[in-house]
C-alpha cells in the first residue's frame, strides 16, 4: 500500500527535524506508544499497543532512520508484529520551510511571520496477518487517521518545547 | 473463530451498566461489529456488558416535538416503525439500507453509531438530520451535535465510562423531502458511499438543504458547500449537479480494492445528484 | 388373488422434492462439527502468517503448560507420516515433498506449523496464541507471471525458474490454418483466482480405536473412499482397518474433491494421545488452506476466414499452481485444453500449459474445474471474431456449430463427443429471449447514451467424468441394492452425493424400476465401512456414472426377483410390473414384498438361485458424456457508477434425459450464482508479498440471494448413448455458460465505445474507468480537479 501525505508542523525546519529524530518526543507522539528505547545508532525498539474501536493489539518492533540529510529529508523505516498481524513500513520524509499560515494546533500562539515546516511523506506500507486478511476495508481510513493522530500530538509537543 | 475468555454481565439498568463501565468493560450492542471483531481475536474485551437487556435503553417516541429513539432500537424496529416513517423517512429509509436481514434484525442504531465505523449507513442520515446525541455517564449527561459526535474513524465524542443512550432526530413534515442513496460494497454490504439529502421549497426556490456524507472519508460529515450552493437557487437539474459537484470538494477520501479515492468521489457526486433528486421528487 | 394390475405411480421425469431437505433446512443434519464422542478433544492448527520464511525456531513451551493443553505438535515429530499426495502423474512434473506439517519452511500464508490438542476448543485456541515461532520471512512471489519473470523469488528453491509442469498439445495442423487465415484474433484472458466457499468449512473427527487398531475418521469429503486408501497409506494404517465416514457435507464444489494434511494430520493426533480429537476449519482458514480455483492467464488466437469459419485455435496458458500440488492441481488446466475446441467444427488446436508455483494457496478442482475456463476463453474469442468480422455474434457461432449429424464426433484434443444438437438450444434462448426485438431496443438506447448489452455463450462439456484410463484414481462407479425381506429397499451408492439430490433421483430410478413407494427406499452414502468402494461425487458424474451402476444392480434384481415369481407362481412367462410379478398366461400376480420375503425365507429356491436379494454393480463408462447449451444474458449498465443489472437471464441446457426437473433446475441456479459470482463480484487478491487481502467475507464478495437475478431455465433434450438412463449431468453447466455470456453482454454494450474484453470481475470501477477514458460526456470526474 503506498501511502503519503503531508503536514505542517509549527517550528521551522531545523527544529522538526530535531524533533522527528527524538526517541523521547517521538514516543509521546506516536499513538499507543509504551516504550521506544535505543539499540543501536538510529535504532530503536517500540512497544506499542494500538487500540482502535474496539480493536486492541500489542506490536513489538523496531523503528530506523537512515539516509539523513538534515534538514531536508530522512527515511524512516518501522516493522512491528503482534497477535493480530505484522507492519513493516519504509518511507521517505522530506522538510520544506512554509512562510504561510499555519492553523493547526497551538496556531493562536503563533505570529504569521514565522516559519513553519511543510512534512511530506511519501513510502510503502505492508500490512501482514489478521489485519490484512480481514482489515482491507479500513487500513486506508485507519494509517491516515493514525499519521495525522501523530503529527497532531507532535504539533503540540513541537509548539510547547522550550529549547 | 473462537474469542478469548471474556465475562458477560446483562444488566437490568443503565446505571448498574454505567457503573460497570466505569470499571473498565465495554458496552455490547448488536454486536454486529464487535463479536466478528471477537471470533478473529482482533479485540478481545475482557467484561461485557450487554446493553439489550436494558428496557430503558429500547424505544422510539415522539416527545416534545421531536423524536427520541433509544440506543437499542434495531435497525429492523426503526426501519419498520410506523412513526418514524411518516415522521423521519430518512431515517427508516437508511435503516432498511443496511448489510441484510440478519444484520438488520441484530444490529442496533446505538451500537452503529457509537462504533462509527466510516462506511455505516446511519451517519450520513443523522448528519443531514443534525441528530443530536445524549450521552450518559455515572455522573452525567451531555447532548452532542451530530456535528461534533464523529470525530474520526471509529472516534466519536463518547468519552470513556458514557453511554450513548438515544438519538433524536426532528420531525420532518410532509414539505420536506429526503432520500438515502447508497452505493453498495457487495461482499460487506456496507456503503461504499452513502448520501442523505433533505430539501424543502418555498416559493420555486430551495429554502432549506442538508446534505450528509459516509463512506467517503473517515467519518461522516456534512456537505456545507454543496448545502450553500443549493440554498435559495431552483431545483433545476443544472443546479443539482451544480451542488452535487461540490460534496467531495477538499474532502480526503479513502481507497480501497473496492473503489480508489478517485471513484469514491465521484460516486459521492452521482449519489449525491440522485439523492438531491430524488428527495426533491418527495416533496409533497 | 388380484388379476388386475393397477396403474402404480412413476417418478422419474417428475419434479419431486427433494428428500434430504427437510433435515438440511431445518437445521437437524448432523455434520462432522456434531458428532461429539466420550472423552473427545480438539485441535487448533497454528498457521503461517508469512507467505514465504525460514522457520529459525518455535518455542512451544508456555503453550504446552497453558490449561487442558494435552500436547503440541510439530513438523519435526510428524515427519514420519506420508505427504500430503498429488495424485496425476506426467512427465517432468515437479511435486515438492508436501509434508503435513511445516518443517523448516513455510511456503504460503496459512501453512500449517503446529497443532495444538486441548481438552476443549477454547483452550487449544488460546494455548495456539502461546506459541511463539521465529521466523525469517523471505521474499514471496504472489502472482504467477511475475513467478515466471528472471530474477522472481524462487518459491521452492530447488526450482528457480517456478515452473511445475509443462504440457503441449497439438491436435491437426495448426500452423497450416493460421497461414490460410484471413483474420487472426488475439487477446489475454484471465480467469481469476476463486475461493471455493462451502458454506460447511472442512473438519475432521479422528476417533483411534486401539482394541480393534482401528482408525475412524470422519471428515467432510466428497470421496470417502479415496481418502480412506490414501490415509491409511499416509499414517501406515491397514486399509481395511481404516474407516472413512463423510456424515452431511455442506456443499464442496471441488474444495473436497481433495486429501487434505489435517486428515491425516487428526488421524496422527487420536493415535498419539488414543483420544478421538476434533478438528473444524475456521473460515479464516478455510481462506487460507482449503484449495482455491481458476487462476488462469490465458494468452488465445483464434484464426478464421473471412465468412467466420474457424480454422484453429491456439492457447498459452499459465497456471497457477500455488505452493503445492494438492490432488489434481496439473489436471485441471488440462481439461481446459480437452475443451478448447468448444462445440466448434475446428480441427486444429495447439495448447502450451505452464504451471508455476506461487507463495498461494494450492488450486483444484473448483465447479467445472478447467472447463470454465476453457469455454470462457473460446466464448470471449468467439464474439471477438465476431466483431472484427462484424457479423452477429449468433450467426458466427451456427455457421461454426458441429453439425447434428456428425455425431460422435471426434475433437482435436482426442475426445470423442457423445451427441449433440448445438443449434436447438441456441434458437430456443434467441427465441425466448425475443433477439431481434432485443437487438432493435439496443441501437435505439445507443441513439440515447445508454449501455445495454446482450451476450451469448454457447458451450459444451464434458461430464459423467470418466473412463477410468483418463483419469487418476478410476472412473467408474458403484452401487449395491439390498431388498430387505420385508420388501423394504436400500441403495448402497459409491458416489458420495452431497447436495446434488442423488438420495432422490436414485430412489426415482429404483421405485420406478421395482414400482414401489419412494418412501420405501433408502439412499446410503458415504461410510467406508457400510458402502462398497466407490470414486465419488465431482465432475458432474454421480447420477451418468453411478446411477448406470444403480440401474444395472436394478436389472440383476428384477431378474432374480422374476425367478422366485415365476417360481411361486409356478409358471415360466412372468412379468415385473407395478410391484407384482404377473403370470402372463393366467393374470394371477405376486406382489414384490412377498417374494422378497420368500427369497430370504429360502424354503424352495428357483435352480442355481441363491437366497437373497442383493445385487452389486461396478460400472465402468465407455465415454464421458457432452452436455451442452445456450446462455443468454441482457445487461443494462449504468453510465454513471458502472453498475451492472442482469435484465434477463435466458439458460436452455442440454444435458440428456432429466430425472427431476426441480432438481436440474436448482442445478442450473446454483452454477448460474458461482458463475456471476466470478463474472461480477468474486477474486481472491493477494498483495506482492503473497499476503491473500480478501480473507474474508467482508472484502470477498460472494453472490447472494438478493442479487440474483430471475434465470428463465430451458432445455432441449439429446439423450447420451453411453448411458442407459440418457444422462449428460448437470452439475457444473449453469456455472460454466455463464461467466462468458455476463462478460460478453457487457462488452457488447461498451462496445461503440471500441470495448472489446474486460477480465472478471466487472467491477463498478473498472466500467466506470472505461466508459470515462472512452467517453467523455459520461463518468464525469466530479469535484476532485
Amino acid at each position: 500500500m503506498k501511502i503519503s501525505g503531508s503536514y505542517t508542523l509549527p517550528v521551522a525546519p531545523e527544529r522538526a527535524f530535531q524533533i522527528l529524530q527524538d526517541p523521547a518526543i517521538l514516543a509521546q507522539a506516536m499513538p499507543g506508544c509504551e516504550s521506544l528505547e535505543k539499540i543501536g545508532p538510529d535504532e530503536y525498539r517500540m512497544k506499542m499497543k494500538v487500540l482502535l474501536a474496539a480493536l486492541s493489539g500489542q506490536f513489538e518492533g523496531k523503528v530506523r532512520i537512515a539516509d539523513q540529510a538534515p534538514p531536508t529529508s530522512f527515511r524512516l523505516i518501522v516493522e512491528g508484529s503482534g497477535r493480530i498481524g505484522f507492519l513493516k513500513g519504509d518511507g521517505l520524509l522530506k522538510l520544506l520551510p512554509r512562510y504561510t499560515d499555519y492553523t493547526g494546533p497551538g496556531a493562536e500562539a503563533r505570529t504569521s511571520t514565522e516559519v513553519s515546516t511543510l512534512v511530506s511523506y511519501e513510502g510503502d506500507a505492508q500490512v501482514g496477518g489478521t489485519m490484512a486478511a480481514v482489515g482491507q476495508r479500513l487500513i486506508d481510513g485507519t494509517a491516515k487517521m493514525m499519521i495525522k493522530k501523530f503529527f497532531d500530538k507532535l504539533a503540540g509537543l513541537a509548539r510547547n518545547l522550550t529549547w | 473463530m473462537i474469542a478469548q475468555k471474556f465475562e458477560y454481565t446483562a444488566p437490568k439498568s443503565l446505571d448498574e451498566a454505567l457503573h460497570l463501565l466505569a470499571s473498565g468493560a465495554k458496552p455490547l450492542a448488536g454486536g454486529m461489529s464487535l463479536i466478528p471483531m471477537m471470533k478473529l481475536r482482533l479485540a478481545s474485551p475482557e467484561h461485557l456488558v450487554d446493553l439489550r437487556t436494558i428496557q430503558d435503553l429500547n424505544f422510539i417516541r415522539e416527545a416534545g416535538g421531536q423524536l427520541h429513539i433509544g440506543a437499542t432500537a434495531s435497525h429492523y424496529e426503526i426501519e419498520s416503525s410506523a412513526l418514524l416513517r411518516q415522521k423521519c423517512p430518512l431515517l427508516t429509509e437508511t435503516a432498511a439500507a443496511i448489510g441484510d436481514v440478519q444484520v438488520r434484525n441484530m444490529g442496533t442504531i446505538g451500537g452503529s453509531v457509537a462504533h462509527a465505523d466510516p462506511a455505516a449507513d446511519y451517519p450520513a442520515a443523522l448528519q443531514a438530520l443534525e441528530a443530536k446525541f445524549v450521552l450518559k455517564g455515572a455522573k452525567s449527561e451531555r447532548t452532542v451535535s451530530a456535528a461534533d459526535f464523529f470525530v474520526d474513524a471509529f472516534a466519536t465524542a463518547l468519552e470513556p465510562g458514557e453511554i450513548l443512550s438515544e438519538v433524536i432526530v426532528p420531525i420532518d413534515d410532509a414539505r420536506t423531502g429526503t432520500s438515502y442513496q447508497k452505493m453498495v460494497q457487495p461482499a460487506s454490504g456496507f456503503a461504499i458511499v452513502g448520501l442523505a439529502a433533505r430539501v424543502r421549497v418555498n416559493a420555486g426556490k430551495v429554502s432549506f438543504v442538508r446534505i450528509g456524507v459516509t463512506g467517503l472519508s473517515n467519518h461522516a460529515y456534512r456537505a456545507s458547500g454543496a448545502e450553500k450552493t443549493f440554498e435559495g437557487k431552483t431545483s433545476s437539474p443544472a443546479n443539482i449537479q451544480a451542488a452535487a459537484a461540490l460534496v467531495a470538494q477538499g474532502v480526503d477520501a479513502n481507497s480501497d480494492l473496492h473503489a480508489s479515492a478517485d471513484f469514491r468521489r465521484h460516486l459521492a457526486v452521482v449519489h449525491a445528484a440522485r439523492a438531491l433528486k430524488t428527495a426533491l421528487s418527495r416533496i409533497a | 388373488m388380484a388379476t388386475t394390475t393397477t396403474k402404480v405411480e412413476t417418478f422419474v421425469g417428475k419434479r419431486i422434492r427433494r428428500r434430504e431437505d427437510p433435515r438440511l433446512i431445518t437445521g437437524t443434519a448432523t455434520y462432522v462439527e456434531d458428532i461429539q464422542m466420550p472423552g473427545m478433544h480438539y485441535a487448533v492448527i497454528l498457521r503461517s502468517p508469512h507467505a514465504a520464511a525460514r522457520i529459525r525456531s518455535i518455542d512451544t513451551k508456555k503453550a504446552e503448560s497453558a490449561p487442558g493443553v494435552v500436547c503440541v505438535l510439530l513438523g519435526k515429530e510428524t515427519k514420519g507420516v506420508g505427504a500430503v499426495p498429488c495424485g496425476v502423474a506426467m512427465p517432468d512434473l515437479r511435486v515438492p515433498q508436501h509434508t503435513i506439517l511445516a518443517t523448516d519452511r513455510v511456503y504460503f500464508v496459512g501453512h500449517p506449523v503446529a497443532v495444538v490438542v486441548a481438552r476443549d476448543g477454547y483452550l487449544a485456541r488460546d494455548a495456539a496464541d502461546l506459541i511463539e515461532v521465529d521466523y525469517e520471512v523471505l521474499p514471496a512471489v504472489a502472482d504467477p507471471e511475475k513467478a515466471l519473470a528472471k530474477g522472481a523469488p524462487a518459491v521452492h528453491p530447488q526450482w528457480p525458474d517456478n515452473i511445475a509442469f509443462t504440457y503441449h498439445q497439438d491436435g491437426g495442423n495448426v500452423d497450416k490454418a493460421f497461414a490460410e487465415a484471413d483474420v487472426v484474433v488475439k487477446q489475454r484472458i484471465v480467469s481469476q483466482r476463486l475461493v471455493p466457499m462451502a458454506m460447511e468449512t472442512r473438519g475432521v473427527v479422528a476417533e483411534w480405536r486401539n482394541a480393534d487398531r482401528q482408525l475412524n475418521l470422519y471428515t467432510s469429503t466428497q470421496i470417502p473412499h479415496l481418502v480412506r486408501t490414501i490415509v491409511a497409506g499416509m499414517l501406515g494404517l491397514e486399509e481395511n482397518r481404516t474407516r472413512v465416514i463423510a456424515p452431511e457435507v455442506g456443499g464442496g464444489f471441488g474444495s473436497k474433491l481433495n486429501v487434505y494434511a489435517e486428515e491425516a494430520l487428526m488421524g496422527y493426533v487420536s493415535m498419539k494421545i488414543q483420544k478421538p480429537v476434533k478438528w473444524i476449519e475456521s473460515r479464516r482458514e478455510n481462506f487460507t488452506c482449503t484449495i482455491h480455483g481458476r487462476g488462469h492467464v490465458d494468452f488465445y488466437e483464434i484464426a478464421a476466414k473471412r465468412d467466420g469459419t474457424i480454422l484453429g485455435i491456439k492457447l498459452k496458458l499459465i497456471q497457477d499452481v500455488g505452493a503445492y500440488h494438492q490432488l489434481l492441481t496439473p489436471l485441471i488446466p488440462q481439461l481446459s485444453v480437452l475443451m478448447m475446441p468448444g462445440i466448434y467444427n475446428t480441427q486444429n488446436i495447439r495448447a502450451d500449459i505452464v504451471g508455476v508455483f506461487t507463495n498461494c494457496v494450492p488450486t483444484d478442482a473448483y465447479r467445472g474445474a478447467g472447463r470454465p475456463e476453457a469455454t470462457h476463453g473460446i466464448e470471449r474469442m468467439v464474439d471477438m471474431l465476431a466483431a472484427e468480422l462484424k457479423m452477429d455474434p449468433a450467426e458466427i457461432r451456427f455457421k461454426n456449430f458441429v453439425a447434428k449429424d456428425k455425431f460422435p464426433y471426434a475433437t482435436a484434443t482426442g475426445l470423442t463427443y457423445d451427441s449433440g444438437d448445438y443449434a436447438a438450444p441456441l434458437k430456443k434462448a434467441l427465441d425466448l429471449v425475443g433477439y431481434a426485438k432485443l437487438r432493435q431496443e439496443q441501437a435505439d438506447l445507443r441513439k440515447q447514451g445508454k449501455y445495454m448489452g446482450i451476450g451469448i455463450s454457447t458451450y459444451g462439456e464434458i461430464c459423467a467424468i470418466g473412463p477410468s484410463p483418463a483419469t487418476p484414481a478410476g472412473g467408474w462407479e458403484s452401487a449395491t441394492v439390498k431388498i430387505e425381506p420385508s420388501g423394504k429397499v436400500t441403495i448402497l451408492t459409491g458416489a458420495c452425493p452431497h447436495g446434488q439430490g442423488e438420495e432422490t433421483t436414485f430412489a426415482q430410478i429404483a421405485a420406478d424400476e421395482l414400482g414401489v413407494a419412494l418412501d420405501d427406499i433408502v439412499v446410503l452414502r458415504g461410510d467406508t465401512a457400510v458402502v462398497q468402494y466407490g470414486i465419488g461425487t465431482f465432475g458432474s458424474r454421480a447420477t451418468a456414472v453411478g446411477g448406470t451402476a444403480l440401474y444395472y444392480a436394478l436389472q440383476d434384481l428384477k431378474a432374480k426377483i422374476k425367478k422366485f415369481g415365476a417360481m411361486l407362481l409356478e409358471s415360466e412367462d412372468v412379468t415385473l410390473a407395478g410391484g407384482q410379478v404377473v403370470d402372463n398366461k393366467t393374470g394371477k400376480s405376486k406382489p414384490f414384498q412377498e417374494i422378497a420375503g420368500a427369497t430370504y425365507r429360502a424354503l424352495k429356491l428357483p435352480p442355481n438361485t441363491e437366497p437373497g436379494l442383493m445385487a452389486t454393480r461396478f460400472w465402468e463408462p465407455p465415454n464421458f458424456t457432452f452436455p451442452f447449451g445456450a446462455h443468454i444474458v441482457v445487461t443494462d449498465i449504468d453510465g454513471e457508477t458502472g453498475q451492472i443489472r442482469i435484465r434477463r437471464y435466458v439458460a436452455v441446457d442440454d444435458c440428456g434425459n432429466i430425472l427431476n426437473p426441480l432438481i436440474v433446475d436448482g442445478q442450473i441456479h446454483g452454477g448460474v450464482a458461482q458463475g456471476l459470482g466470478q463474472a461480477l463480484w468474486e477474486q481472491a487478491v493477494y498483495d506482492d508479498n503473497g499476503q491473500l487481502v480478501t480473507g474474508e467475507l467482508t472484502d470477498y464478495a460472494l453472490p447472494r440471494a438478493h442479487l440474483m437475478p430471475w434465470i428463465e431455465s430451458h432445455h432441449t433434450c439429446t439423450p447420451s448413448p453411453v448411458n442407459p438412463l440418457g444422462v449428460k449431468g448437470v452439475g457444473e453447466a449453469g456455472t460454466i455458460g455463464c461467466s462468458p455470456a455476463v462478460v460478453n453482454s457487457v462488452v457488447d454494450a461498451l462496445s461503440p465505445l471500441g470495448v472489446r474484453h474486460i477480465d472478471m470481475p466487472l467491477t463498478p470501477e473498472k466500467i466506470w474507468k472505461l466508459l470515462a477514458t472512452k467517453n467523455r460526456d459520461v463518468g464525469s470526474r466530479g469535484a476532485t480537479k
